[in-house]
């Protein structure tokens, strides 16, 4: 027991006495608070507001326009653009890129020009030089004809790729069109609006016992949990392989052999590991759990309304009770892997098969994500290799009966004893065989004979 | 026995790896206070051998006592094994591995830092104590290798090429170090393929070879048992003589001086007497035994053959 504990306290110091573990724990909550700070930051600042002329022969759009690129209808439409970009993660790239042009601060200054009596090429022409001269910085012209079918809105801007400028304006221009189409069909424009308001679509979950909750905030929680498994998993499984590896190459293991059973060593190893990645996995959901509540002030100080997801401590001991899980699972084949092969180029190879097994269990956490009470997340959450990383997804999005998470730590458990008795048959005869790789049949007869 | 005047003894222990036999009902006991030379060519079962006395692996057959018990983890804190294959970890810290391999003995840290200190000092290494191995060069690291294999003042040290890649000025500083733990009475197992280094410093051999033992016992017995009678010699003229078949049945030329070896029923004495009458001019004439080294050549060859 104490050459274990010797061993565990070895292999924990190994790693979290490093720079690269400092440095990896502290990068994600900076990472994690630039996703969470730096977008309400941007939208304080404010660019240079863009000098525009506005020539309407009609007189009868520009009022409009003028009305709705006013400074504080513009800050309205970016704080319900942000709301909705925070609360839909299935958007799709265009979409979120589009949010994203409305989410930057954008104003305009209106320049006065008279357009009255001027041919549209000498218009273009004076614009034009005003443009050249620095005296303004876009202009739009609008048809005389506002509403035929072949009218054409023309923008010039000194900013040709500004984006932003260009489709906050073709919105407005659109608005403007349309409400002035309504005002000659002499219909009401605000009766408009109002029968055609969107309803408050709230989505809520409703658990087993009947209580309500936010599933939005609980769909992102659980899918940065999620992650946060699947990748502590993978660099943790991998970490253990090369301290295998390295143990075997440097032949330590020989040395190491003579001093304490393999058994405990390969065991120390696999706690002493364990327990680093705990240590960071805590520091990461301790931030977690700071920049959430953060976040949300920022939030709610901005004028949003955005509800923490739910999260109760037991929730958190059930997360790290399924690290641990997973941890011993793959860190068992990592372990195996290591004592198999020579060199840790060799076993980058042999991981595929473990690392494909995570994966296809994060996959699977979008479709717990979706619908957790199906059949397949039931499935899911209990099977071995994948339930580390489904299941606390599924507590997350939707608690399931306590029976069910006990029957999936049964089942997880005894994977882990099966694969810990594997791992330590293998590396016991691994660990001293030098030279070459061992083929999948030898390893076979090292677990049946040894 | 008592652990008093024995401190290992192999009974008839086999090992097989599949097919392959690794070693074969072998059979000796090394004598506590004393330097025991294992020696055989490679692949002779040497490594298996000491892997199961050290209780790596295990014997599929026969028995192995250490200090009158069977091995176990108790027992094991009280070897000191360098293997053949060692190494150290590369980004660590000297003090940081020493003390690991001295806890996996289950030598208190407080102890443990005394000896390290003790051990640097005596290997002429302190300034190194917090470096990493990468900054060591490969003697320093055997130095360090070496370190922690006597870091928990083991009772039984088994070396396995313990001076492999030292210098000579090293390797006599090794040797030192050697001596200084065999007048500490600690039992010292020698497994090398320089015998001269082994017949400087080992009181007892065993020599195996293809899994089998095939000579041992004490350095004095061993060679006289292996009879042959050896003559250097250094003269001018009487080649008459020494081709004689009756009298010499081999010469082996050195640069400046002759090995002869006698054929059988000859005797020194007449040899002398008739390079004497042929009229040789003799500047040398010394009766000489078979080094280790003939001894291994000759005794692997015949068991080869």
């Amino acid at each position: 027991m104490r050459k274990f504990l010797a061993v565990v306290k070895h292999e924990y110091k190994k790693i979290v006495l490093k720079w690269a573990f400092l440095i990896g724990t502290l990068l994600f909550p900076v990472i994690a608070a630039g996703f969470a700070v730096v977008p309400a930051i941007i939208f304080s600042i404010k660019g240079e507001p863009t000098r525009i002329a506005i020539v309407d022969p009609t007189g009868k759009i520009e009022p409009r326009l003028r009305e709705s690129l006013a400074s504080e209808k513009l800050l309205e439409k970016s704080r319900q653009a942000t709301k909705d970009a925070v609360t839909d993660i299935n958007a799709s790239g265009e979409e979120k890129m589009q949010r994203g042009v409305q989410q930057l601060g954008e104003s305009f200054a209106f320049a006065e020009y008279s357009g009255a009596e001027k041919s549209p090429e000498q218009i273009r022409r004076e614009l034009n030089e005003k443009i050249i001269g620095k005296e303004l910085d876009a202009y739009l012209l609008i048809p005389k004809e506002f509403d035929a079918p072949v009218a054409k809105y023309e923008f010039f801007s000194r900013k040709a790729g500004d984006f932003v400028t260009e489709r906050i304006l073709k919105d407005a221009v659109n608005e403007a069109v349309r409400s002035q189409r309504l005002a000659d069909a002499r219909i009401d424009e605000s009766k408009i609006k109002t029968l055609s308001r969107n309803v408050d679509f709230e989505a809520k979950g409703v658990d087993e016992k009947g209580n309500e909750k936010d599933s939005d905030s609980s769909f992102i929680a659980a899918f940065i949990i999620g992650l946060m498994i699947y990748i502590t998993l993978a660099i943790y499984g991998q970490m253990i392989m090369s301290a295998v590896v390295e143990e075997k190459e440097t032949r330590i293991a020989e040395i190491l052999f003579s001093s304490a059973k393999p058994f405990e060593l390969m065991m120390g190893k696999l706690v002493g590991v364990g327990l680093a990645g705990l240590t960071q996995l805590s520091i990461w959901i301790i931030s977690a759990v700071i920049l959430a509540g953060f976040g949300a002030t920022m939030f709610t100080a901005a004028g949003m309304d955005i509800a923490i997801p739910n999260i109760t401590p037991l929730m958190i001991l059930l997360f790290f009770i399924y690290f641990l899980l997973g941890f011993f699972i793959y860190a068992s084949i990592f372990a195996l892997i290591g004592a198999m092969v020579t060199s840790v180029q060799e076993g980058g190879q042999f991981s595929f098969p473990p690392i494909m097994l995570l994966l296809i269990g994060f996959y699977f956490s979008f479709a717990v994500i979706r619908d957790p009470n199906s059949s397949l997340s039931f499935w899911v959450s209990i099977a071995p290799f994948f339930a580390p990383i489904t299941m606390p997804v599924r507590i997350l999005a939707e608690t399931p009966p306590i029976w069910q998470i006990g029957l999936s730590i049964l089942i997880n458990s005894l994977a882990i004893a099966a694969l810990v008795w594997l791992a330590a048959r293998v590396y016991r005869v691994g660990m001293l065989m030098y030279g070459k790789r061992a083929t999948i049949p030898e390893v076979w007869k090292w677990i049946r004979q040894a | 026995m008592t652990e008093q005047n024995t401190t290992l003894k192999v009974e008839n222990v086999s090992k097989r790896f599949g097919d392959f036999t690794a070693v074969e009902n072998l059979s000796f006991s090394v004598k506590s206070g004393r330097v025991f030379g294992f020696l055989g060519p490679n692949g002779a079962g040497k490594t298996t051998t000491i892997r199961m006395i050290v209780g790596i692996t295990f014997p599929d057959s026969g028995n192995i006592e250490l200090f009158g018990d069977r091995i176990s983890t108790e027992l094991q804190n009280r070897i000191g094994y360098l293997p053949e294959e060692r190494g150290l970890y590369k980004k660590m810290k000297i003090q940081d591995q020493l003390r690991y391999f001295a806890a996996l003995k289950d030598v208190p840290q407080a102890e443990a830092d005394r000896r390290i200190d003790f051990w640097l000092d005596r290997m002429q290494l302190s300034e190194w104590k917090k470096k990493k191995t990468t900054d060591l060069s490969k003697g320093m690291q055997q130095k360090i290798q070496f370190i922690s294999t006597v870091l928990h003042d083991p009772d039984l040290l088994i070396l396995d090429e313990p001076f492999s890649g030292l210098d000579p000025v090293n390797v006599e500083f090794m040797i030192n170090v050697v001596a200084e733990l065999k007048a500490r009475h600690k039992t010292i197992i020698f497994s090398t393929h320089l015998m001269e280094t082994a017949e400087r410093l080992c009181d007892d051999i065993i020599l195996i070879n293809k899994s089998r033992k095939v000579v041992g016992g004490s350095l004095r017995e061993v060679k006289a048992s292996f009879g042959k009678n050896l003559i250097s010699l250094r003269c001018e003229g009487g080649l008459n003589v020494l081709h004689d078949a009756n009298l010499v049945a081999r010469i082996v030329e050195h640069s400046d001086e002759k090995e002869i070896e006698l054929a059988a029923g000859a005797d020194s004495q007449s040899l002398l007497k008739r390079l004497i009458e042929s009229g040789a001019t003799i500047t040398k004439f010394e009766q000489i035994e078979a080094s280790l080294n003939d001894i291994f050549i000759e005794k692997v060859k015949e068991t080869n053959a």
